[in-house]
């Protein structure tokens, strides 16, 4: 192995890249997307990362006038859902013939308060209307969840401010869903049911039980979107290099002669397809690591996330390889990469649909994913280890077959 | 064996399933020699480079480039050669400098000599635009540079001035003399009889994989040439006599020395003709 000769091959390689630009378009495309995703949705700002919530990007907050209440509500938004609940008056809201518009993928929770001169009670209304998706009535269930919450902490304070001296009732344990609620009505019922009790059948024993609820948390997560698409692009950069550039052009040169031209100069056939299998994993894992440390710059610290990277690579590298050797044409190549992208999705997706096993496994498409998005989201289990190893060996068995291949059909 | 023989094939024969393209094969190019390999298509000439550049190997027969062997060497015997295809093989998105810079990367050759090799071929004013500009003739002079980069001893040119206008087939004419001069070998295939008959110094004509005829274009001319001539007796009548029949010679005398000849002609050499002759023959 000469190393002018690889020099020369390898800087032949970058410059009809930089000749050809589609490839760096992709690749700057694809850095631009990682940005985006990185910038305008920090880590914080949502755990599932995706910004919809129960199918529901925005919730508008709508109200008729600003009373203590809304200033409340306004300053008692999660930190997470800054993005998604948006405050405005009802007179500011689009209409359509007096009839407010929502945009799909919307909702809104209408809060009118009519003065207490109005009502019929003498005291004042707050008039909730939950607008949801048509068909999805537990679309808002989240920010209700919050709304009832906040409710009750501004009324309690409020209370608070105006009666200093009085033995107002502590304020409920907050939790993260609708339990408080449940044991507020229980607790209600129990005594209302108590006082009956006592008063009218005093040798009766307690009817209602104490209720108490535990919520625990499984050991999984829920499913990381962010790193999903983070993933995803990952995944796509190291196929873009690998099975589609790597064999395109291999076959390209073949097609035109230049790979000939390159054979009977004195660069040997292993320096011509060492520099090849090169460049193309390479030029993927560079940008694949430029991805991954843009959405999570401290993946790129993790020992599993390299191997997961190598492993996906690799078997990619082995797959490019043999569509290489292969395809005699660029078109080929082309299909040939566009048909094992398709026939190996629709084996995924029929054996997932399915439930069919073991078949899934021989993938690397089914490994690659779950250990990089392990990776990349920092949930690394024993059970992405096993993929990892599975990946691995794939991996190898592309590669070898790759080589075998290529030793039967001839690398020219 | 002579030190004078740079290329010797020796009952090549090169077999495509069972159809033999080169069927027995013995031919000694010499060094310093410009070689015309001459044939209809498919008599067996590109499979013939194609051995002589190492992408086919014989079926049977052996192959001595400067006395060493092609298949068993073949790592010392490339360096030692130039090869111009007849399809035009670049990278078309490079221009044509950098198509060369980058052999003669490959060749380890300084990059003067790409300056050397482009002027040599009158591209050096087109030597900064793409290839994929280039016209097919400026493809061809770019694929005859890359052939001389690093000075070969030997060069295999598959129909080199195809394409080319007559001002840039002199040019390359002019270069191959002087590669000749400078001791190269030199084997060239073509269809062009007028370019055999000019620059070759040997021609030999295949035909269905076997070796027809073996010369110099000259020794051709004497052997095939056809020894008639055409002559008008007074009356404008056309007669045609062969010369080397005794009964039309006597014919011929008797017309001339009885003064009824108004015109008389003897024939000029058509390579072309001498061509067909032998290669129809070979058919036959």
């Amino acid at each position: 192995m000469r190393w002018y000769i690889l020099q020369a091959l390898l800087h032949k390689e970058a410059a009809r890249h930089m000749a050809n630009r589609g490839g760096i378009a992709l690749a700057i495309l694809l850095v631009a997307a990682a940005v985006l995703l990185s910038v305008f949705a920090p880590p914080e700002a949502t755990a599932e990362g995706t910004n919809v919530v129960g199918g529901v990007h925005h919730c508008y907050i709508e109200y008729d006038r600003v009373t203590p209440l809304i200033r409340h509500l306004r300053a008692n938004v999660p930190p997470e859902w800054k993005s998604q609940i948006v405050f405005r008056e009802l007179a500011r809201a689009e209409m359509i013939d007096g009839v407010i518009v929502y945009p799909t993928g919307t909702g809104a929770l209408q809060i009118r308060q009519p003065r207490a001169v109005d009502s019929p009670t003498g005291r004042d209304v707050v008039h909730v209307a939950i607008w949801h998706p048509d068909g999805e009535p537990t679309a808002l269930a989240a920010y209700e969840q919050w709304l009832w919450r906040e409710m009750r902490r501004a009324y309690d304070e409020l209370a608070r401010q105006k009666l200093p001296e009085a033995p107002l009732p502590a304020l409920p344990e907050f939790d993260a869903d609708n339990r408080w609620l449940v044991l507020e009505t229980h607790q209600r019922f129990q005594e209302q049911v108590e006082a009956l009790r006592a008063a009218t059948h005093p040798d009766v024993p307690p009817i209602v039980p104490d209720l108490a609820i535990d919520r625990k948390g499984l050991g999984g997560k829920v499913l990381d979107f962010r790193a999903a698409i983070a993933t995803g692009m990952v995944v796509f950069a190291l196929y873009f290099a690998c099975v589609y550039l790597l064999p395109t052009l291999s076959c390209e040169e073949r097609e035109r002669g230049v790979l000939l031209a390159q054979a009977l100069s004195p660069a040997s056939p292993t320096e011509l397809l060492f520099a090849k299998f090169l460049f193309y994993p390479a030029l993927g894992l560079s940008l694949a690591a430029t991805l991954a440390g843009i959405y999570k710059p401290d993946v790129l610290s993790s020992l599993f996330f390299w191997l997961a990277l190598f492993a996906v690579g690799g078997g990619f590298l082995g797959i490019g390889m043999t569509i290489a050797a292969l395809a005699k044409t660029q078109r080929a190549a082309f299909l040939g990469g566009m048909c094992y992208l398709l026939s190996v999705s629709m084996v995924l997706l029929i054996c997932a649909t399915n439930n069919i096993p073991f078949v899934s496994n021989l993938a690397v498409e089914y490994h690659g994913p779950r250990i990089l998005h392990a990776a990349m989201s920092q949930t690394v289990d024993h059970t992405h280890w096993l993929h990892l190893i599975a990946a691995l060996w794939l991996a190898s068995v592309w590669l070898v077959a790759a080589g075998w291949i290529f030793r039967r059909r001839g690398w020219q | 064996m002579s030190t004078d023989v740079m290329i010797r094939m020796t009952g090549l024969r090169v077999l495509y399933g069972s159809f033999p393209a080169v069927d027995g094969l013995h031919l000694d190019i010499r060094r310093g020699e410009l070689f015309g390999l001459l044939g209809p298509n498919g008599a067996g000439k590109s499979t013939t480079i194609r051995v002589l550049i190492g992408q086919r190997r014989p079926t049977s027969g052996t192959v001595t480039i400067a006395q060493r062997d092609i298949v068993r060497d073949w790592a010392t015997i490339k360096p030692l050669f130039g090869y111009v295809p007849d399809r035009e093989n670049h990278f078309e998105e490079f221009t044509g400098r950098r198509n060369l810079e980058f052999f003669g990367q490959l060749y380890g050759v300084p990059r003067l000599r790409v300056r050397e090799v482009l002027k040599m071929v009158e591209l050096d004013e087109a030597a900064d635009l793409p290839v994929r500009g280039y016209s097919l003739g400026m493809r061809k002079k770019l694929l005859l540079a890359r052939a001389l980069l690093h000075e070969p001893p030997i060069l295999y040119l598959d129909e080199p001035t195809a394409n080319l206008d007559i001002h840039s087939a002199e040019v390359v004419h002019r270069i191959l003399r002087e590669r000749v001069q400078q001791g190269a070998t030199i084997i060239l295939t073509t269809h062009d009889m007028d370019e055999v008959e000019k620059i070759c110094d040997r021609v030999g004509i295949m035909c269905r994989g076997r070796l027809v005829a073996l010369d110099s274009p000259l020794a051709l001319k004497q052997q095939h040439t056809e020894r008639k001539v055409d002559v008008i007796d007074i009356r404008g009548q056309r007669f045609v006599f062969d010369l080397d029949d005794p009964t039309d010679r006597a014919k011929l005398g008797a017309l001339v020395a009885t003064g009824q000849t108004a015109s008389l002609q003897t024939r000029e050499f058509d390579f072309h003709a001498a061509f067909l002759k032998l290669t129809g023959q070979a058919f036959q």
